[in-house]
């Protein structure tokens, strides 16, 4: 792969993440009748983080401290191993599909040991939730992508994005329905509605905010970075896997330019649809989220079976 | 006629004392449970308030008071009891419950101890407190501070396998008033939730004793800040029976039409926050937008948007043009239809109502035990309301029609009771406006002076509940007891039993929907 894609890919999550959280919530805001802040207000509030002082509990151990650069390593090393905006990069080893799930998972085992680190009550259940949830997100996860592998014949994920998807292929079904199944997988893991409320300040509610809850400064900049990462990775995989067009296949500048404005437009189209959601619906009660989830399980194995018959 | 209706209340071969509505009569120690017991159990009086006051200067003696009201008829029965050379009174905890807290609160107050209460902890004061200061007797030292005392607060304990305690406030992520809730929790099932409160509590009844009489009107403003015209309203009635003062016909109207305001502001903005604790932003937004065009008219009429200094003895301060008269109409109007639109998307989202449903559920029995009112009594079908129980100002002429009840007694519940108030109040407001007589807003007074040895209570529905008044005066006709009793201190306890059993996440929804103020149950 070029060096040059390869920078590009290597920045680009955390380059355009705060942006993407600044879009969804100004989006939230106009739909709510309200003006909303910038939409590069988590670039400031990033900043002004970076430059705070920070208060760590005295019980913390190793973990709390080293939690935030593994939680951001993890998003900065996949975002870099997934396709974003072409599919050059078939010899990247890293980009196989259950070494990036279980990265991923590594860093929400991370995330949920620092939550517990300190032995702060809110803490704990942030982290046991977290733990409730993600440990039934799993299997959503990675059927939903092993119908991908299964259609296109590899695991490797730049692989499946290199290979187009047409609406007379028989394979779309299958597709279409792993896709729903992944969707509500990238909600819950990504902490939205109607999982998890990012906007909300009532502690006894929370999931992800609570585990970091315990975080200042520095430290609480990395966590918040890294979750708009996590989104964007998300998002990302959702894009390009279940859509693939307009990905660059060659490292030609005209090329790859028309896959960068793709491929934000593609964000878009799913941050909206997420603004939308959170608008318009509530947050589910808590013990309603493993039915949800075990829907997406339901519709990756219908669409697993379909593969059989054709 | 007024002495028939009362004469049966009372006890044979006892006399009673007529202070305006109140028959008030002395009955020994040893019967005060019997007879207590009799008039809320039997002849299904509703209790308002038990309190004490120090008459030792006087007297030589502690009085107790037990304030029940007989709905329907407006007026209030009050037997007393007399501690001279005790310190010690019977608990009626055992035969009325709802005698709890209050009995609870005359112990830490006024260092008097009810014999078999079944909690001796301390209520409301910190436990810096020394436990030897009681600062509603006459001769504690108001503005002196006591010495830093360093006691301990003994929660309740759950104990077994895989129970934790999560111990959350009193200092809170958002902007509300500070509380400390304990819970002890079995997975994510609430197995015993209790509040411990007082933060907020600053001597309000101590600072009634020493304010001036335009300063304790004030003061009144301030118990609870959302409820500031109800609760100056409660206590200028109060007052005004003390004093024989007759306020102009114009002034009730606007009274009225003021504490509707109040309570369509408090309604929109509670409606609002509950959608918004589900998450349902749309409602949540809208809720916060309506909440403020009241806040706005408010501030438009009376140049304060919580409609503070517009309560005076005998009468208001503001008073309504033709034109305002006019846009308020037109307003109320549009606001209303805008309620209802947003009503009705609430109502067709199953996401919304699937939260709101069957969450924090509080069993009749319970709330009907511990005298629980306002929103949530008639969420779980308590029919109540002050306002046609005992009408004050011109609710008689109000055409309220029925109180509006559900029996679900879930968030659901509460959320329907808030939306039928709102019609009615939009509805008594714009019958205010059309009927609104001619003449003066407030009575011209020269020279006040109180009954001697007198009493009084005054009950207002507040948007919350029941708000009641309780003020006693001197030989020489000065004020020497002010009780100010919020709803929140009656509706504080149950919350556990409405959170018991729920999730966690779900209690903030909970408490949302009780909204009880924490400054109107510290004092």
């Amino acid at each position: 792969m070029p060096i040059i894609i390869w920078t590009i890919q290597l920045i680009l999550i955390p380059a355009l993440s705060p942006l993407g959280i600044g879009l969804i919530k100004n989006m939230k805001a106009k739909l709510q009748n309200r003006q909303g802040a910038s939409i590069f207000q988590p670039y400031r509030d990033i900043w002004k983080l970076l430059h705070k002082d920070e208060v760590v509990s005295v019980d913390a151990s190793w973990i709390f401290r080293c939690a935030p650069y593994i939680v951001f390593g993890i998003t900065i090393v996949v975002g870099a191993s997934i396709p974003l905006f072409s599919s050059l990069g078939q010899g990247i080893i890293s980009s196989d599909m259950l070494l990036v799930i279980y990265t991923l998972a590594t860093g929400t085992f991370f995330l949920a040991l620092a939550g517990i680190d300190t032995g702060s009550a809110f803490g704990g259940f942030g982290s046991s939730r977290e733990m409730t949830i993600s440990a039934l997100a799993e299997g959503g996860f990675i059927f939903s992508l092993l119908t991908l592998a299964l259609t296109r014949g590899t695991t490797n994920l730049f692989g499946i994005s290199a290979i187009p998807m047409s609406l007379y292929d028989q394979s779309f079904l299958p597709t279409l329905l792993a896709f729903l199944g992944f969707f509500i997988v990238l909600l819950a893991e990504t902490a939205r509605f109607p999982f998890d409320n990012p906007a909300t300040h009532l502690e006894l509610t929370m999931i992800h905010e609570a585990m970091i809850l315990e975080y200042s400064g520095k430290k609480l900049a990395l966590m918040e970075w890294a979750s708009a990462n996590k989104l964007l990775i998300f998002t990302a995989l959702g894009a390009n896997l279940f859509f693939p067009f307009a990905l660059a296949q060659s490292s030609m500048m005209g090329v790859v330019l028309i896959g960068i404005f793709a491929f934000i437009f593609k964000i878009l189209v799913f941050y909206a649809a997420i603004a939308v959601l959170e608008s318009s619906i509530s947050k589910f009660r808590f013990f309603r989220l493993p039915d949800l989830l075990l829907i997406s399980f339901i519709f990756n194995i219908i669409a697993i079976g379909l593969l059989n018959y054709l | 006629m007024m002495n028939e209706k009362i004469q049966q209340y009372i006890p044979k071969n006892t006399k009673a004392e007529l202070h305006g509505n109140a028959a008030v009569f002395e009955v020994s120690a040893s019967e005060i449970a019997t007879v207590v017991g009799d008039l809320r159990n039997h002849s299904h009086l509703a209790l308002k308030l038990i309190t004490a006051t120090d008459e030792r200067k006087d007297r030589g003696c502690f009085k107790i008071w037990y304030i029940l009201g007989v709905p329907k008829e407006n007026v209030f029965i009050v037997p007393f009891i007399v501690l001279k050379n005790t310190n010690e009174f019977p608990s009626i905890v055992s035969v009325v419950h709802e005698a709890f807290e209050y009995e609870k609160k005359i112990r830490t107050f006024f260092g008097l101890t009810p014999t078999d209460h079944p909690d001796g902890r301390p209520t409301i004061l910190h436990e810096n407190w020394p436990v030897d200061v009681f600062p509603l007797r006459k001769d504690f030292i108001w503005n002196a501070r006591p010495e830093l005392a360093h006691g301990a607060y003994q929660f309740e304990e759950v104990k077994g396998d895989g129970i934790y305690e999560i111990p959350v406030g009193p200092i809170h992520a958002g902007i509300i008033e500070p509380g400390h809730f304990r819970f002890s929790v079995a997975g994510e099932r609430i197995v015993l939730l209790e509040p411990r409160l007082g933060f907020v509590h600053k001597g309000t009844e101590k600072l009634f004793e020493t304010l001036s009489l335009v300063e304790k009107v004030r003061l009144s403003e301030k118990v609870s800040g959302d409820s500031s015209f109800s609760h100056s309203l409660a206590f200028c009635q109060a007052l005004e029976k003390l004093g024989n003062i007759v306020v102009p016909k114009r002034a009730l109207y606007l009274r009225v039409l003021y504490a509707e305001l109040e309570r369509l502001a408090n309604h929109f903005g509670d409606i609002g926050a509950i959608m918004i604790d589900t998450g349902f932003n749309f409602g949540g937004s809208h809720g916060a937008r309506l909440r403020e065009m009241i806040m706005r008219i408010h501030e438009g009429l009376t140049g304060s948007r919580f409609l503070r200094g517009v309560n005076v003895l005998g009468g208001v301060t503001k008073d309504i043009g033709d034109r305002e008269k006019n846009t308020l109409s037109g307003n109320l109007a549009k606001i209303a239809k805008d309620f209802s639109e947003i009503i009705e998307i609430a109502e067709n989202s199953v996401t919304l109502l699937n939260r709101l449903k069957e969450t924090g559920t509080l069993s009749c029995e319970i709330a009907q035990d511990r005298g629980v009112m306002g929103v949530v009594g008639k969420a779980v079908g308590i029919s109540s309301d002050a306002r046609i129980d005992y009408p004050y100002a011109v609710y008689d002429e109000a055409l309220i029609g029925e109180v509006a009840i559900e029996h679900d007694g879930d968030v659901r519940a509460r959320f329907l009771v808030r939306v039928k108030e709102v019609h009615a109040s939009v509805g008594i407001i714009q019958n205010m406006l059309r009927r609104l007589p001619e003449g003066p807003v407030h009575a011209s007074i020269s020279d006040i002076s109180f009954e001697k040895n007198s009493f009084a209570v005054s009950i207002v529905e507040g948007w919350r509940g029941e708000i009641v008044y309780f003020i006693a005066t001197d030989k020489d006709g000065n004020i020497s007891r002010v009780v100010p009793r919020d709803p929140s201190c009656v509706n504080w306890p149950v919350i556990g039993d409405a959170g018991f059993d729920n999730v966690v996440p779900d209690f903030p929804l909970i408490n949302k929907s009780f909204n009880m103020s924490y400054s109107g149950n510290d004092l």
